[in-house]
């Protein structure tokens, strides 16, 4: 990929962004980056993830005195135990020039002081605690399209055949109806409407599961009928020791599904996040050329999982911001162009 | 005064006695309208408020009563753990379900029941906690008994639903409602800006007061909330879980119908008030015309008469005059001369008599009169014509000057009418006296005779226009009312008493001008 370095690129100090800053900062995270001068010459290194699934996460940040400077329009002002303040370094009427991310320590103390109004938004919120902040006037909420989806991840020792069965017939809309509340879960293309006959098999399948996933294992316990095992709720540390030593049948999961290239994250042959081990040729090749209609067909003939909900992201903002949206890839991505009210 | 003046006066004689009943209306309409809107406001509170106790109470029986056929239902099953996982799925306001036994260590146990109440469930008792504050929505323990001996199948009862109730009651648009524990302390608000405290815990206006209402105290039904508005209220109470729902409105909002009612009322009013003026002065206007035309075609007719009479009665002795001259006789040609002076003189009374009705009194061109002068110059004019009638005429002078302003013809006349009558009514040999004296701010001319009087029932009738009974000399019974007409347009007023057989005395007010002198009256002195 040849890349055009735009001359009017600066840090927010106003310093310009140099060929040197980009081959610094993404040199080691499976890019390979040369430069001319003018033009920048970035290629995937072998075995590595496409670059348009690496660009996206990396970030070109510069050095100045022990300090990180960035290009976007915040900086760090103040960093503590429970509190990060950020400054916009060139005020703008009317849009957000002073952010305090805050640590409560309980969900309850978070939600209180959103509703005393001494913080001005609240994100990654449950369905469930959307109502407590209906008719409040101050408040509004907004939701976001959801990049992981919930899903019932199969050992990859079962057979190809059920495991294609239990995919379809998990992926439906009995589990979800058990699962999650109405309106819970997005349409998403990866699940299925016909749960058809419970897959047969030789044993009965255990459902590990973890954290908020019990009511999910519960639910596809149930749907299994009589093939459906023991739920068994661990902690997050014995469910992934687990996984990998291939210690279960059924675990709960939540993998990223979008946007879609990154399922080379998630399912791609020795990708550091497919923990999982799942390996498939067909998959593979479809991602590295791009074909992500053909990899999730490739995903389908061979599944690892049963894609069950896509939820939305759901936050709660001050009723004075204007044009308030969760941002596609990083939920408060567009935060610098919400328009404050006067 | 213009017709235009009288009938607006008219119209607001009208209308003012329409706003008397019409502000008493208002104050009465306004305290009743208050009352009842009050009153009925509370009531429908009240009213939404036991509505919604009765729904928290049928919710949380029928999450107990379920409770218990399950645990009736499971509680011996040896894979009972695993079908009380498979219900909570089912039934997810039960929340996590449980098996208590003895031998359970603690931390499986509910946290909010104490050590005696999982023991009174192991023997079979079903036992309850107070409502508390799970992670963000209202939650109570209960242990019901399992069917097998020290076993208890336990729940964590999720009371987001009656949550999601309380916050849906909207009563008009800003009227909400609040549910409290015995302790007083918020456990659902539909009041967005108290939501914060039902998490806090940080009690509220009117914690204390379902505090107390739980105890058996009466809430008040008007108070003043957490955010310092004034706001209706009804109460309710669930005895049996220590809750009470109170059911909150605006003031302002509860009583807009009321207040609605009222403004319409009071405009109702208004227009009724303005259309009765407007009606009022119309038909006043047109009242007074037709009155106008009337009274001028009697007075013509009353003027007609009188003149007719009088002239016919100059006529004839005019006749007898010419009957005279007929005669071509010397010896009665002085006689013909002294009855044509005679009459000469009483048509020029006549006329005179006319030309006072038609003289007004204008305030701008008073001059100042001072009235014991004025007294003594009436006496000089009079002298002549009460020789006639061999009556002596008397002024009794104030001790002092006494001023009065006004039209000394005018007033000259008023004077010299009455001074005359009083000497036609006198005995020969009597005297009339011309008395000055002065009442408070009031300067006052009587005119006294010793003459028969008046009869009683003429007195009613003495000042109206040809009233006069006197028809054998120059009375068109115009003087009397030309007197009252002239001492009026000065802003005084004229009065009479008479007694029969002893005499008379009219007697002229006149405003004093002020200047009254402390210097003894000069007899004679004009001004």
């Amino acid at each position: 990929m040849r890349v055009e370095l735009r001359r009017d690129a600066m840090f927010s100090d106003g310093s310009p962004v140099r060929a040197e800053d980009v081959v610094r900062c993404l040199a080691g995270h499976g890019v390979r980056v040369t430069s001319n001068g003018e033009d920048l010459t970035i290629t995937s290194a072998e075995g590595s993830a496409p670059l348009d699934v690496i660009l996206p996460r990396m970030v070109i940040y510069r050095e100045v005195d022990g300090a990180f400077l960035g290009s976007g329009p915040f900086v760090v002002h103040r960093e503590g135990e429970d509190e990060l303040r950020f400054l916009r370094r060139q005020p703008n009427p009317n849009r957000i020039n002073d952010v305090r991310l805050v640590a409560y320590r309980t969900p309850r103390e978070a939600f209180t002081h959103t509703l005393k109004g001494d913080a001005n938004l609240i994100f990654d919120l449950d369905p469930r605690a959307v109502e407590f902040f209906n008719g409040v006037k101050s408040l509004q909420v907004i939701r976001g399209g959801g990049r992981s989806t919930e899903a019932i991840l199969f050992n990859l020792d079962l057979p190809r055949d059920e495991r294609v069965q239990l995919a379809g017939y998990l992926a439906s809309d009995r589990v979800r109806e058990l699962a999650y509340g109405e309106g819970d879960c997005a349409e998403s293309g990866q699940t299925q409407t016909s749960a058809g006959d419970v897959p047969s098999g030789r044993e009965k399948l255990d459902v590990l599961a973890w954290g908020p996933f019990e009511r999910l294992a519960l639910a596809v316990r149930r749907t299994l009928g009589e093939r459906g095992g023991e739920v068994l709720t661990q902690s997050i540390q014995e469910v992934l020791a687990r996984i990998k030593e291939r210690r279960f049948e059924l675990v709960t999961a939540r993998p990223l599904m979008w946007p879609r290239n990154t399922l080379t994250l998630s399912w791609r042959t020795g990708s550091p996040e497919n923990q999982f081990g799942y390996s498939n040729p067909a998959v593979d090749r479809a991602l590295d050329a791009g074909d992500w209609d053909a990899a999730e067909k490739a995903l389908r003939a061979d599944p690892p999982a049963a894609f069950i909900c896509t939820r939305q992201h759901i936050a709660v903002v001050d009723s004075r911001i204007k044009n308030p949206e969760l941002g596609p890839y990083d939920l408060l991505q567009t935060l610098p162009e919400w328009e404050v009210a006067q | 005064m213009t017709r235009r003046v009288i009938a607006l006066r008219l119209a607001a004689l009208v209308a003012a006695s329409g706003v008397l009943p019409l502000l008493l209306l208002a104050v009465f309409g306004l305290q009743i309208l208050r009352s009842r809107g009050e009153r009925a406001s509370q009531e429908a509170l009240h009213a939404i408020a036991d509505q919604a106790a009765a729904r928290v109470a049928t919710y949380i029986a029928q999450q107990r009563e379920m409770l218990r056929a399950i645990g009736m239902a499971v509680g011996n099953q040896p894979d009972v753990e695993r079908r009380l996982a498979d219900v909570s799925l089912d039934a997810p306001s039960l929340g996590k379900l449980r098996v208590v036994s003895a031998n359970k260590p603690p931390f499986g146990r509910p946290l909010r029941l104490n050590p005696d109440q999982i023991d009174a469930a192991l023997r079979g008792k079903e036992v309850a906690s107070d409502t508390y504050i799970a992670e963000l929505s209202p939650a109570m323990d209960v242990c019901v008994p399992s069917g097998k001996p020290g076993r208890a199948i336990c729940a964590s009862l999720d009371l987001l639903e009656l949550q999601r109730q309380v916050q849906r009651i909207r009563v008009g648009e800003q009227g909400y409602a609040l549910a409290f524990d015995r302790n007083g302390r918020l456990l659902a608000a539909g009041s967005g800006a108290m939501r914060a405290a039902v998490l806090s815990g940080e009690p509220v206006a009117e914690s204390p007061l379902a505090a107390a209402l739980v105890k058996g105290t009466t809430a008040p039904a008007r108070l003043r909330n957490g955010e310092g508005q004034e706001v209706l209220a009804g109460w309710s109470t669930l005895s049996g879980l220590g809750w009470s729902i109170a059911v909150e409105e605006p003031v302002e909002e509860a009583l807009r119908g009321a207040r609605t009612a009222l403004q319409f009322l009071s405009a109702g009013a208004i227009l009724a008030l303005l259309l009765s003026i407007t009606i009022g002065y119309v038909s006043s206007r047109r009242m007074l015309a037709t009155l106008e035309l009337e009274e001028r075609f009697r007075t013509a007719g009353q003027i007609a008469s009188g003149v007719t009479h009088d002239l016919g009665h100059r006529l004839a002795i005019l006749k007898q005059i010419q009957a005279l001259a007929a005669t071509n006789d010397p010896d009665y040609l002085p006689r013909i001369r002294d009855s044509l002076d005679a009459e000469v003189n009483t048509m020029r009374r006549f006329v005179s008599d006319f030309a006072d009705l038609t003289r007004e009194a204008k305030p701008q061109d008073f001059l100042p009169i001072e009235l014991n002068a004025f007294a003594e110059s009436i006496r000089s004019n009079a002298q002549g014509y009460a020789k006639d009638f061999n009556v002596a005429v008397e002024v009794q002078r104030a001790p002092s000057e006494i001023w009065v302003k006004g039209d000394r013809y005018l007033l000259e006349r008023a004077a010299l009418n009455l001074t005359r009558n009083a000497i036609e009514a006198s005995k020969p040999g009597s005297a009339v006296r011309l008395r000055v004296d002065r009442s408070d701010s009031q300067a006052v001319l009587a005119v006294e005779d010793k003459g028969a009087g008046i009869a009683p029932e003429r007195i009613a009738t003495l000042f109206e226009s040809f009233s006069s009974t006197k028809r054998s000399g120059v009375h068109l019974g115009m003087g009397l009312p030309n007197v009252r007409r002239i001492v009026t347009a000065h802003g005084g007023a004229v009065s009479v008493k008479s007694k029969q057989g002893e005499g008379t005395t009219f007697r002229l007010s006149l405003p004093a001008d002020g200047r009254q002198s402390s210097s003894p009256s000069t007899p004679a002195t004009m001004p």
